[in-house]
């Protein structure tokens, strides 16, 4: 522990060395730019801006680096929450109940909470990296495919259990996410899949035109297609920050997503929009008040934003102690650093203590920057909802278009994008939620892949899931869940969901 | 500002793109793309960058990279193929290249692009994938890992970056060279398939040297043997595959720039110049040192001959794999 605390302050003497402050705080500012621009996500930036950080050390490039990553999941949130557009992809989320609460006049609440969110859970995950890094990191490569598969599958019954009204549409809309998620290159023979002869479709459909299109372009087209343009809240300058019983209901979401996130962002392969939703479930599932998810829930936008932030750090636990890379972000940022002449791996934090230790402190730097930045930033970010319809949304299309575009620069990017807004526009007014298809999209290929990297394995034996520990406790559970859940079902025709079901239409008609 | 203005200025830079054009000046008299058909981070990304800026000084004009990514490179590749042949769109490509056609055929769908498309202008580097298992695993030597891979046809697992992708060919033209069967186990990339063999999912790994050796210093793989030419300069004692007899056994993942095919002779000589003279920049060499990739400059007729070695190797590899579902 005292060794700790004196590489820790080793490590802010480098972090808080003015060129190193520096270069963070630059990170900071241009990842809360790229998380605020629809369609571009952290991977965008970080990819983009990569050879930017060629000319400077080591130090410099990795904290700026890691400075884009976490401050594009604090800007994520904006957009979401504002105008319903996931800023990347973890922050689908968000939209649901973060554009809820702005509807009703609570945008400057719902942004406050979320860059509080952010930044608890961005310090306390921090402080988990520091101290657990390398064992965390050992038991995290003890999952291979079974137990990711088994992960998933659990994953996805904690979610059909908790989602919301129709327990037949939520499944209908996984389904459908699920077969979207079958597009493009089998990774096991190499076949293109209902690629069409387009090369564009070999590595499927991307989540952010998707999710860009069902949230975002599907909104505008939903209020353009109403008669009388829907009346704006405009927000009152001494309602922008959360009233004292919105601090409240966020507190337990903010330390349960933030726990959570950390956890599932350190298992390798895992994507940060896993981690948000299913903080968005648990949180649904531990409410008094599960029928105000959807309608502005503040635990429904506290808990997975602070999750989507803490991931970025647990997503950092193998890429440090180990040298693997845990997702895209993190295979980025070590090749970041081989480009300076590091070589990550387990020798890292021995060989070069003030890089990782630098680098530790610069996350703890870097997030009070990130609060003290957005704060004040929130008061400037509700002014767009003052803006009349006509004007606004034809601009966010403009900057949805762009934004898509420019990560791949493919058109058909940007022809997916608009094909899932219409589809969303069709599936809101059917009343069915759109969630779950990105989540079924997200899914899909990593359950198919961890499935046949199992069978390839063990050479075709289903043995595999139980013979191995962790695999065979997960599936337990996740059997366990369907069994309650079956059971419930049975005693009650009418659970919970299906009066929640009811009261949500009685809500909607009058 | 506001977001109008915003949106009025990125259309007139749109606008202004084209305007560059114009032809009948000495090459080179705009901007030379140079495309690196995978993502920022990766071996054509990281070696496309250092070259650019090595022949931009040579060339005394801009050479930008730009990545343009998908469905294993093919999306990148296709798009200098069909580009105009006058030196201003060229490719960094991997071994890949060869690859992609290949499979394509055995899938019997039209190519997305063919080898012919291109013209081969250099070779920059060629690192040659190293054989690692883990260090508590039972074989000290390759002739040990091969032996117990004759008596178990099928059980050893090895992890690679993805069907058909370079670390899985590697493993192939070994199996072949040596007549053995290994137990192929894909992964979405060379990184998750590191994170297989270090987690102890898998049994081995054919990889480049440079990922790997900070695990063979600490203790945690063990490399038994090599498929270039020559020993791995950080692994001497490590032996080659050629040395111990499985001459088929050759691989390297190399990295090269191509045009497409139809550029003018004119062009093709200058470009050739200013790679020779790029190569020879100490910046590019140190660039190339901290990456801890070789270069390996070839040219002419000489890289012709290696390249079309490599893909003789490598499409009789794909070949031999065939379908995967057709077999057993």
């Amino acid at each position: 522990m005292l060794e700790t605390l004196g590489n820790l302050g080793l490590g802010f003497s480098v972090a808080l060395a003015p060129p190193i402050l520096f270069y963070a705080f630059v990170g900071c500012v241009v990842g809360t730019l790229v998380g605020v621009l629809p369609g571009v996500g952290p991977l965008a930036g970080i990819s983009l801006l990569l050879p930017a950080t060629f000319g400077l050390d080591a130090t410099r490039a990795i904290v700026m680096l890691a400075g884009i990553y976490y401050g594009a999941m604090y800007g994520g949130s904006t957009t979401s929450i504002l105008m319903r557009i996931p800023g990347e992809a973890a922050s689908v989320m968000t939209c649901i109940d973060g554009y809820a609460m702005a509807r009703k006049g609570r945008g400057g609440a719902a942004l406050a909470i979320a860059a509080v969110g952010s930044y608890v859970a961005g310090t306390a995950s921090v402080v988990g990296l520091m101290l657990l890094a390398p064992p965390l990191a050992a038991f995290a490569l003890r999952f291979g495919p079974p137990e990711y598969l088994a992960l998933l599958l659990l994953g996805l019954f904690v979610l059909a259990y908790m989602s919301s009204g129709s327990m037949l549409k939520s499944l209908a809309m996984a389904s459908l996410g699920l077969l979207l998620g079958m597009v493009g290159i089998d990774q096991m023979s190499g076949y293109f899949r209902f690629a069409y002869g387009l090369v564009e479709l070999g590595d499927g459909l991307g989540v952010v035109p998707v999710a860009v299109g069902l949230f975002g372009v599907a909104e505008i087209l939903t209020t353009a297609g109403q008669a009388t343009p829907p009346h704006v809240v405009r927000p009152r300058l001494r309602e922008l920050l959360p009233s004292r019983s919105e601090w409240r209901e966020s507190a337990a979401p903010i330390g349960r997503g933030t726990v959570l996130g950390f956890l599932i962002g350190i298992l390798p392969g895992s994507a940060h929009i896993i981690a948000s939703f299913v903080s968005y479930a648990v949180e649904k599932r531990l409410s008094k008040r599960p029928e105000q998810f959807g309608q502005g829930a503040v635990a429904g936008l506290a808990g997975p934003e602070s999750a989507n932030n803490s991931a970025t750090s647990g997503a950092m636990v193998p890429m440090l102690a180990l040298g693997v890379p845990s997702g895209p972000i993190p295979a980025v940022m070590l090749a970041a650093m081989m480009v300076h002449g590091v070589s990550p791996g387990p020798l890292l934090i021995q060989q070069q203590p003030e890089l990782f230790w630098g680098f530790v402190a610069s996350m703890y730097v870097g997030n009070v920057v990130l609060l003290i930045l957005n704060l004040p930033l929130v008061g400037v970010f509700v002014n767009i909802l003052r803006v009349p319809y006509p004007y606004l949304y034809p601009t966010i299309l403009v900057f949805s278009m762009l934004g898509v575009y420019g990560v791949n620069g493919s058109v058909v990017d940007v022809w997916i994008m608009l094909v899932m807004g219409m589809l969303g526009w069709v599936l809101r007014k059917l009343d069915f939620e759109t969630a779950p298809v990105v989540l079924g999209l997200v899914l899909a290929p990593m359950i198919e892949l961890s499935l046949r990297q199992s069978l390839a394995m063990s050479d075709g034996h289903y043995g595999i899931f139980v013979y191995r520990p962790i695999a065979a406790v997960l599936l337990g559970a996740g059997l366990l869940l369907v069994l309650l859940n079956l059971i419930s079902f049975a005693r009650r025709g009418l659970d919970w969901r299906a009066r929640l079901a009811l009261a949500e239409k009685g809500e909607e008609t009058s | 500002m506001t977001a109008h203005r915003l949106v009025a200025i990125v259309v007139a830079l749109a606008l202004a793109w084209p305007l560059a054009a114009t032809a009948q000046e000495p090459y080179p008299s705009r901007p030379i793309t140079v495309v690196a058909p995978f993502p920022p981070g990766g071996v054509a990304d990281l070696t496309a960058r250092p070259v650019a800026a090595a022949m931009e000084k040579v060339l005394k004009s801009p050479v930008a990279v730009v990545n343009k990514t998908g469905a294993a490179g093919a999306v990148g590749m296709q798009f200098v193929a069909t580009s105009k042949p006058d030196g201003y769109t060229l490719l960094l490509a991997l071994s890949s290249i060869s690859i992609i056609p290949e499979a394509d055929k055995i899938f019997d769908r039209q190519p997305a692009f063919t080898v012919d498309q291109f013209v081969p202008i250099a070779l920059i580097s060629a690192d040659p994938t190293i054989l690692v298992v883990r260090a508590e695993s039972p074989w000290k030597t390759a002739g040990e890992f091969i032996d117990d891979a004759r008596k178990r046809p099928g059980q050893i697992s090895y992890s690679s970056s993805g069907i058909y992708g370079t670390l899985h060919m590697a493993m192939e033209l070994l199996s072949h060279a040596a007549g053995i069967k290994l137990r192929h186990v894909p992964h979405a990339g060379a990184g998750p398939a590191l994170t297989a063999i270090l987690g102890g999912h898998v049994d081995a790994l054919a990889s480049g040297p440079a990922v790997v050796l900070p695990h063979i210093k600490s203790g945690k793989l063990r490399a038994l043997a090599g498929w270039g030419d020559k020993r791995v300069a950080a692994l001497p004692e490590i032996p080659t595959f050629k040395e111990l007899g499985y001459s088929d056994a050759e691989f390297y993942i190399w990295a090269g720039l191509f045009a497409p095919r139809g550029t003018p002779e004119p062009v093709l000589a200058r470009l050739r110049e200013a790679t020779r003279a790029a190569v020879a920049e100490p910046e590019f060499k140190s660039a190339m040192d901290k990456l801890q990739t070789p270069i390996a400059f070839k040219q002419g007729q000489e890289f012709q001959t290696f390249f079309d070695a490599d893909a003789r190797r490598l499409a009789e590899g794909v070949r031999k794999v065939g379908r995967v579902e057709d077999k057993k």
